[in-house]
């Protein structure tokens, strides 16, 4: 029998009066690829927090390689043999990719005053580097590489410490396009064939059928099961309902009949931005949602801000409810009646330490506002808890800052915005990046109720999102659009477009 | 990072901060019972404009999220300017007007470089104060201007009284009366904490973010010419280093009201000119020789901003944690 | 995986780097080497072997006083107080001279007086995390207070030079020993900032604290040591100028500060663009001495040169935005 690479018994944690983690009992095998599911607060996060030194735990054991480990900070962790790779690394913009893999670890005693000499950095990082089956640059610097080759410079830079057993990745894939992905899992193979065990967090379920051996499901703190994908299939069994731990009705609310639809609103004619997309032709009508799918940098996110102004257009023409605009802001834009719910919500979209109503209003002060820009204070309340009410906003709390919100609660905030702004065109862009699936199907319900009385359209990363909610849907491959010949695309030619660009292979 | 907006314990901390003024004015009457005469409290008060004034329009650019070391330099300009103007027998009115109007320029710029071109806060504004300061050389080759002083009408903005107090405090409490009212109940007041806390999210909201930003820096040379005519309307002559005192408690102001309420905003603001006024008063009144304000200034700012930072209260709640385990929110968040 | 990203774009945007590379590069030696051309053309006595020993000798005392802050600025922060630490370390100098101790003694409590104060800002800055702009103005206010107390609000005569009198006027040929010591203080700093992690950490430190410190490095305590040195490299300079000038002045330090913060960031425009480095800054000091012996020369004025410096670091600090890297813009927000 041997023994498992990493074994927790009975550990919990508490922060106040919630349980963040109670009596988890977990294994995680050597050499094994293993997926942490769960809705946001199931206890994953806080799961590996704890592996990974971030916090110390209140009670139980984990022993790695069957010696029980103490951690109190990540140094003790990596001591141990445990890694981890945040979701968003922290790499130094205009180092190498050999300075970065070996940042604090130049020389084999690292000091303030240890030399540094690049040609040894060079030899172990190409060292390093060849035992994996990725082709990399190393001499490059950060700011130049991709996302995935920044993902892996991060992966290269935690195993390059020696003697880690353990590698933890935090959504490692919530910003890689397919292919990326894909360079992604052969060095994961790779790792795991090299007897190193990692422990993964996803939010996309078809990833853990493609990739784990095991998974395991977390929810409301507890280890709810371990299996493995075959069982999954064999079973029948819905990884969803498994995290929620009820049924799920449908996440995509129904279609629109064709008799809801509404007069034109959006009328787009050959639009182009420099070389990143040109051509790109639609139109919009209210009651209807439009889709477009479209790898990370194939241009979605251009066209997003293009038709909000925060870009300007080189050629082409955007028509709103019949009149010719070319909003050179989103001022202008949000005037027109054009609303933007941005990818990065966090970055662009809310003011974090801000109340609810703050940010609800902040989009169109101009209705906020009376006579020489006095605040309607108490009319603002009440609209904004209107809009929390209509957005099922949890907690209902409209003064507090919008940062203690989760995920999915912020971008219901967001969208609360967009109703106060009270626009004729909705546009949503990456709108569930980071929204467990229990608030995804609200969002797209609300998504559902904007398009009664708006147009609205979904710029998605994910093929399922662009063609599950929407009416109709195009892709954008490379800056091209592809439209369907047909009036609608099923969901594969719809990856087929976005991907190769050509929907006919599928 | 000051936080702003009103937290739900902002009463307990203007409470708390009444009780501070309370017992430090105690302490100092009760060690210099002439503390309290209408003589004392009256150049406490005329005081407290100058520094209050320049303290405001700081306030605007801190709420931003940038640092303006530069008004300094330019009140030393614009009280040159003012000081050459009457010196050459203008209307008063219009000398003030020109001053303020040179500073705007001054203002402008920082802003337009900051805002527009996107140059560093700190150091541009460190240049343009240095510029500025040169330049208040340029009206007498740095002779004290004394001109016309008594005649111009000048000293009556020093002299004058309302109800026993000098007018300017008057003054005071009425601009910081509109700009509470222009900051916390308008839309402009929240565009510029918008563009403050988050300048992408606030453009993507239709705020033009730069024009804010711009308008900070301009309100700020502004609001330091006003500080700079009650410095002149005191000492009766222009001298090119005659608002080179205003920056220190002008940060302090800004910064220890901030800690003191929890948030850079226009109340707290005056909170903490008000403190810092007290305190140096009562110094000069119990004879502590004028090199020690600056230094007075500047260790209490230290300590206001030490004792209120997040982190130091962290470490406190960490060391009661200890006693009964309670994890602050931040913590769950991350 | 390279048809991922648009590899023409890329391509031509490291094309326009390259070139703004050599240009950032060597923009500010061809500088150096025109205005010397040109200030010899017209003032051949600039080149005279005593105006180059004064040029150097001044240079050097520049050079110590900001090598410190050079890294401080590399770092990503701010210190605004170097000139008062030095301040303080000069009147601790006179004083203890004048109350009859030697110089030795004296000279050890100078440095060390600008070791504690650089601790003061390392400790708030690096340990609790406090701004460096707003800990570092009331630090320099702090050290500017107790410098005037000493002198009770004048200067200090100090009788006898002492050794470091006489180190700091010797010359060998037209070069001062001084300027010697300084050169070969900065040739070391230059072999701990490019050859060992020591000057790794401290770039990284500017583009990502996080990171660095998520590599297991000692992050804050690099940076509560560049405070150190930067208060140690002050005070240095302050004990030196009290033997130059051989007295005590409190106010030594202001006329170095715009030109401090000059030179370190026109500096950071060579050779490491938009980045300060030691390299950089000994030939900014360079240049502003050059400037300001020619312009003496021109027989301009103090306040004229003041415009200019303060001309010159503007637009030192838009040169180095636009050829530098946006992510490295030194003191944003510092």
């Amino acid at each position: 029998m041997t023994v498992p690479a990493l074994c927790a018994k009975a550990v919990s944690k508490r922060f106040g009066r919630i349980n963040a983690l109670d009596d988890v009992d977990f294994v995680l095998e050597k050499g094994e690829v293993h997926a942490l599911l769960g809705v946001n607060g199931a206890g994953k996060s806080t799961f590996i927090k704890i592996l990974s030194g971030v916090y110390v735990k209140d009670k139980g054991v984990i022993e790695v390689d069957g010696r029980e480990i103490d951690c109190h900070n990540p140094k003790d962790a990596i001591r141990c043999g445990i890694a981890t790779v945040q979701q968003h690394p922290e790499l130094v913009a205009d180092f190498t990719g050999y300075e970065n893999i070996f940042l604090g670890r130049e020389s084999a005693r690292a000091s303030f005053l240890s030399g540094i000499d690049r040609s040894v950095l060079k030899r172990r990082g190409d060292e390093l580097l060849s035992r994996f089956p990725v082709e990399i640059d190393l001499s490059r610097r950060i700011e130049d590489m991709s996302a995935v080759e920044r993902e892996i410079i991060a992966i290269l830079q935690a195993i390059a410490g020696d003697h880690i057993r353990i590698l933890i990745l935090d959504e490692p894939t919530s910003t890689l396009t397919e292919v990326e992905k894909e360079v992604l899992f052969r060095l994961m193979n790779t790792l795991r064939a090299s007897g190193i065990s990692i422990l993964y967090i996803t939010h996309r379920l078809e990833e853990v059928m493609e990739i784990a051996d095991r998974f395991s499901v977390f929810r409301g703190g507890r280890m709810i099961s371990t299996m493995t994908p075959q069982q999954v299939r064999d079973k029948n069994l819905s990884l969803a309902e498994l995290m929620l731990g009820e049924t799920l009705g449908a996440v995509f609310p129904e279609k629109a009949e064709p008799a809801q639809l509404g007069e034109l609103v959006l009328d787009v004619r050959n639009l182009r931005h420099q070389r990143l997309f040109s051509n790109v032709s639609f139109q919009l009508r209210r009651g209807e949602i439009l889709g477009v799918f479209g790898l990370v940098g194939s241009g979605i996110d251009e066209l997003s801000k293009v038709l909000y102004g925060a870009l300007a257009t080189d050629a082409g023409s955007v028509e709103l409810n019949g009149r010719e605009v070319s909003p050179k802001s989103p001022a202008e834009a949000l005037k027109a009646g054009i609303f933007l719910v941005p990818g990065d919500r966090r970055v662009e979209g809310l003011s974090l330490q801000q109340s609810s109503i703050f940010n609800i209003t902040l989009a169109n002060l101009g209705r906020a506002s009376s006579f020489a820009g006095f605040l309607k204070r108490s009319a603002n309340r009440r609209k904004s808890e209107e809009f929390a009410a209509r957005v099922t906003l949890s907690p209902a709390n409209v003064t507090m800052p919008v940062s203690g919100f989760s995920g999915g609660n912020q971008q219901k905030i967001v969208v609360a915005k967009g109703l106060f702004a009270d626009a004729d065109v909705y546009i949503f862009v990456e709108p569930t990046v980071g929204v467990d699936i229990g608030a995804r199907a609200k969002l797209y319900g609300l998504m559902r109720e904007l398009a009664k009385t708006s147009g609205v359209i979904v710029m998605s990363t994910d093929c399922d999102e662009a063609h599950g909610i929407s009416d109709r849907a195009f892709a954008l491959y490379k800056g091209r659009q592809v439209v369907p010949v047909d009036r609608v695309f099923t969901r594969n030619e719809l990856l087929m477009a976005g991907i190769m660009g050509d929907a006919t292979h599928a | 990072m000051p936080r702003h907006g009103i937290l739900p314990a902002g009463t307990a901390r203007l409470l708390a901060f009444a009780a501070l003024v309370f017992i430090l004015g105690a302490a100092f009457t009760a060690v210099e019972p002439r503390f309290l005469s209408t003589q004392n409290i009256s150049a406490v008060t005329r005081h407290m404009a100058a520094n209050g004034l320049a303290a405001l329009g700081l306030t605007l650019v801190v709420i931003v999220r940038k640092f303006d070391l530069s008004f300094a330099g330019t009140a030393c300009f614009s009280a040159m300017t003012i000081g050459y103007m009457i010196a050459g027998g203008h209307d008063l009115w219009l000398c003030i007007m020109v001053g303020v109007l040179a500073a705007a320029v001054v203002g402008a710029f920082n802003g337009m470089a900051i805002s527009y071109f996107g140059l560093p806060d700190i150091v541009t504004t460190i240049a343009t104060g240095s510029i500025a300061g040169g330049l208040a050389f340029l009206y007498s080759q740095g002779r004290t201007i004394f001109q016309n002083f008594v005649t111009s009408g000048i000293l009556d903005l020093n002299d004058a009284r309302l109800f026993g107090y000098s007018v300017s405090f008057f003054f005071l409490i009425a601009l910081y009366a509109v700009a509470w009212v222009f900051m916390h109940r308008t839309r402009y007041g929240a565009s510029f904490y918008a563009t403050g806390e988050n300048p992408v999210s606030a453009y993507f909201s239709g705020v033009p973010v730069r024009t804010y930003t711009m308008m900070a820096f301009v309100i700020c040379a502004v609001t330091s010419v006003f500080a700079v005519v009650l410095i002149l309307a005191e000492s009766g002559t222009a001298d090119t280093n005659k608002g080179a005192t205003l920056l220190m408690p002008a940060y302090a102001g800004v910064f220890l009201g901030a800690a003191l309420l929890g948030g850079t905003s226009v109340l707290a603001t005056l909170a903490g000119t008000l403190l810092i006024t007290m305190l140096l008063d009562g110094f000069s009144l119990l004879g502590v020789p004028y090199y020690y304000s600056d230094g007075v200034v500047s260790a209490i700012l230290l300590t206001g901003v030490v004792l209120f930072d997040a982190r130091v209260r962290q470490l406190f709640s960490d060391l009661a944690s200890f006693i009964q385990p309670v994890t602050s929110a931040s913590e769950k968040r991350s | 995986m390279t048809d991922v990203i648009s590899t023409h774009a890329v391509a031509e945007r490291r094309h326009s780097k390259a070139i703004n590379r050599i240009i950032g590069r060597y923009w500010l030696v061809a500088t150096l080497l025109v205005m010397i051309a040109v200030f010899a053309f017209l003032r051949p006595q600039l080149l005279d072997s005593s105006n180059i020993a004064t040029i150097l000798r001044s240079s050097a005392l520049m050079a110590i006083m900001i090598l410190g802050l050079t890294w401080v600025i590399a770092a990503g922060k701010i210190d605004v107080s170097f000139m008062q630490i030095a301040a303080l370390g000069n009147m601790t100098t006179a004083w203890l001279l004048a109350s009859g101790s030697g110089w030795t003694l004296a000279a050890i409590c100078g440095v060390a007086v600008g070791a504690v104060a650089g601790l003061l800002n390392g400790t708030l800055i690096a340990i609790l995390g406090i701004p460096a702009l707003i800990v570092t103005i009331a630090s320099g206010g702090i050290c500017a207070s107790i410098a005037a107390a000493l002198g009770k609000g004048t200067s200090i005569r100090i009788a006898d030079a002492g050794l470091l009198g006489d180190l700091l006027f010797t010359n060998w040929g037209p070069v001062p020993v001084i300027a010697v010591i300084a050169a070969l203080f900065y040739l070391i700093s230059w072999y701990a900032q490019e050859k060992l992690t020591f000057g790794h950490y401290i770039f990284a430190m500017a583009q990502n604290e996080k990171a660095v410190n998520e590599a297991g490095i000692a992050a804050r305590s690099l940076l509560l040591f560049l405070f150190v040195l930067s208060g140690i490299c002050s005070a240095i300079a302050g004990v030196l100028l009290a033997a130059s000038l051989s007295s005590g002045q409190p106010m030594i330090g202001s006329s170095y500060f715009i030109d401090g913060l000059t030179a370190v960031l026109l500096g950071g425009l060579m050779l490491r663009i938009g980045k300060p480095n030691v390299l950089g800054t000994t030939t900014a000091i360079l240049l502003l001495s050059v400037l300001v012996s020619g312009s003496a020369m021109f027989g301009w004025a103090d306040y004229q040169r003041q415009i200019i410096k303060g001309v010159l670091l503007l637009v030192g600090v838009a040169v180095a935005m636009q050829f530098g890297h946006r992510s490295s813009s030194p003191m944003q927000g510092a």
